[in-house]
């Protein structure tokens, strides 16, 4: 009792701080701008929040730069959805499947209620999603309280390989991205011994890689590298949106699918790795399964843009419960986030909650509101954002570039961070080309010194003992599960037949 | 792409095998008691090595017909979009944010995609005006000011 007495109370606090003349703009803008954003075509929420991150830490206050990431956040996945609806070009893997269904909504003048039942579910799961977020994150964190170096190891390779097997199509490649995202995080100093580490006599490399410049440039420049290629055929659908308030029939077709979504995406979204996509996915199969008209799915079932699109927003809310909680990223999203925090000098992790709590109760309470401002500011704004979706590629690839290369340059003031972003770049289009996923790389960068710090400090209260991470019973169960999902993933992988490409993407 | 898997396995290889070579010559090892500096890099480098052993011995096998790697010179863009990048990097510095901005979406619009001059001159001026006033006046990024500044 006591407990619920202190989540209610902190959530009050929460409030009182977002709902600040000051924090309520920043939510705003990071809505407005993440929307704004995410929904350009090929830009996806990843993308999205690199683009923005240089502008969230001109803002002085670690709470309000924080709410706005979060804003950010929420925009870009509401507007990765307007994409897949109107243009048929999913934004990022998790909006592959709203596109299938959206897109033949729209084709058949149905593009209002399609983007109107988007963003009801999203408000809706996401709102689910920010409670379940609630009353989950402080009973875990206190819990995350007793996790010592061997603990926070086996939960970051838990969290690594689980973000890897789910999320591509290649295992080697995904362990390969893995492996060199480690590497690169640990450039710079060592932090337990200090000696300098792979900086070549390239004395800015002191500090490490600068994070915003390796995301810029992998996500944000790479991502328009690879666009060049082709010329991207905007195939918007030109006609009137109307009647973005679903009728009835649409609203008794949804609801459950709304439903449903959010409760797959709140609990796959809470595991690492992929949490967004899956959940989609799952949600879509789910949807597919249980309706009475399973056919209709492909040509334009509202319950196939109804349940994937809450589902992801969902899994978005609660992929922040490990990240407060246990100060571990499940997605690379989450980890620019995690990374932006820690920037403005807050450490994600059990402590926070004590700790800082005006900045765990004041994200939480902004994510209600950022919500709620998401439904109400998009679906009057739609008129906006397809006028946006009208301006040609030609114009704002140059755009996006020169606003990346301002964007780094002004963190640090550095000519030389946008030639490290222009590298960066170019790895990142070849690893596009090759089918190699930058999301795992960009989460081994963020994980690499939790990581290794645990593996240290544990071989060092073990006098050299590997068994250290087997013999303590929450460790040794980490350690169990993530053996358990491999074997499964394996037994999967041998036995599962890759279906064929859906027809509406 | 089969052959393209088996070159970033071969880069990868030798990544890993130089990080791993300079972690055990230019840091400290230790032992599973003491793990020094180099421990884990170094037995990252030797994984990632081992790691792109399947790509260079062709796990990523491809059947049917496969598609070129760059089909109807698809490089020639990116190539050109990276060139613009390094180069606006590179006078940045000397030409101030304003010129350089404008020189750089000059270059971008009518060179690479061929725009109008017209459409140029006006998209050109609209978007350093655009990027000035959010970064400068509204963010208050101090920006180069190049040889304006004499």
């Amino acid at each position: 009792m006591g407990e619920l007495f202190g989540i209610f109370q902190g959530l009050a606090d929460g409030f009182g701080i977002a709902f600040s003349l000051n924090n309520l703009l920043f939510a705003l803008l990071g809505a407005l701008l993440g929307t704004m954003v995410g929904i350009l075509p090929g830009l996806g929420p990843s993308a999205t929040i690199s683009l923005l991150l240089p502008l969230s830490f001109k803002i002085g206050s670690p709470v309000s730069s924080i709410i706005m990431m979060a804003g950010i956040f929420y925009g870009a996945m509401y507007g990765g959805s307007t994409t897949s609806i109107l243009v048929n070009i999913p934004g990022e893997a998790a909006s592959v499947v709203t596109c299938i269904d959206g897109y033949q909504m729209a084709k058949k003048g149905r593009a209002g209620p399609a983007l109107g039942i988007a963003a009801i579910g999203s408000f809706i799961a996401g709102t689910i999603g920010v409670i379940g977020l609630t009353f989950v994150a402080p009973p875990l964190a206190e819990f995350a309280l007793s996790f010592g170096p061997p603990e926070y190891f086996s939960l970051t390779l838990l969290g690594l390989l689980m973000a890897t097997l789910i999320g591509g199509d290649s295992v080697v490649k995904g362990l390969i991205m893995v492996v060199a995202g480690l590497l690169m995080g640990s450039v710079g100093l060592d932090p337990i011994s200090g000696a300098i580490r792979f900086t070549w006599g390239i004395h800015m490399l002191q500090e490490g890689i600068d994070f915003v410049t390796m995301a810029m440039g992998l996500f944000g420049i790479g991502e328009i590298l690879f666009n060049l290629e082709r010329v991207l055929k905007t195939n918007l659908v030109t006609q009137k949106i109307t009647h973005l308030w679903p009728g009835l029939k649409d609203w008794a077709d949804s609801k459950w699918a709304i439903i449903r979504g959010s409760f797959i995406g709140f609990f796959i979204g809470i595991l690492p790795g992929g949490g967004a996509v899956i959940s989609s996915l799952a949600s879509y199969a789910v949807e597919k399964k249980v309706s009475k008209n399973p056919q209709e799915f492909g040509k334009g079932a509202i319950q196939g843009v109804a349940g994937p699109e809450s589902a992801n927003n969902a899994a978005a809310s609660a992929s922040f419960i490990p990240l407060l909680t246990l100060g571990i990223p499940g997605n690379a999203a989450i980890a620019m986030i995690f990374a932006a925090l820690l920037i403005q000098g807050v450490t994600p992790g059990p402590f926070l909650i004590s700790e800082k709590p005006d900045i765990f109760w004041g994200v939480i309470a902004s994510m209600y509101i950022g919500n709620a401002m998401l439904l109400i500011l998009n679906l009057p704004l739609v008129g906006v954002w397809v006028q946006l979706l009208r301006v040609p590629y030609s114009i704002l690839a140059p755009v996006i570039v020169l606003f990346c290369c301002v964007g780094v340059y002004s963190a640090r003031n550095s000519a030389f961070d946008i030639w490290v972003m222009g590298v960066f770049g170019v790895i990142g289009y070849f690893l596009r080309k090759l089918d190699f996923e930058a999301g795992p790389m960009i989460l081994a960068f963020v994980l690499g010194p939790i990581l290794e710090n645990g593996l240290r400090q544990s071989l060092l209260m073990s006098a050299g003992s590997p068994l250290i991470f087997i013999t303590r019973p929450i460790s040794g169960s980490l350690i169990a599960i993530l053996v358990f999902f491999i074997l499964t993933q394996v037994v999967y992988r041998l036995t599962w037949k890759k279906p064929g490409a859906p027809s509406g993407c | 792409m089969a052959k393209w898997n088996k070159i970033a396995g071969c880069v990868l290889f030798c990544i890993g095998a130089v990080t791993a070579w300079s972690a055990a010559t230019t840091l400290s090892m230790g032992s599973f008691r003491h793990p020094g500096a180099g421990f884990l890099p170094f037995g990252l480098a030797c994984i990632l090595s081992l790691l792109s052993l399947p790509l260079v011995f062709g796990a990523g096998k491809e059947t049917g017909r496969a598609a070129a790697f760059w089909p109807e010179r698809a490089w020639a863009r990116p190539l050109q979009g990276s060139l613009a990048l390094f180069a606006y990097a590179f006078v940045l510095g000397l030409l101030g944010f304003v010129l350089t901005t404008f020189l750089f979406m000059i270059g971008w619009t009518r060179f690479m995609e061929r725009l109008s001059w017209q459409k140029v001159l006006f998209v050109s001026a609209g978007v350093t005006a655009g990027l000035y006033l959010v970064f400068v006046w509204f963010l208050g990024v101090p920006v180069p000011v190049g040889f304006w500044k004499q």
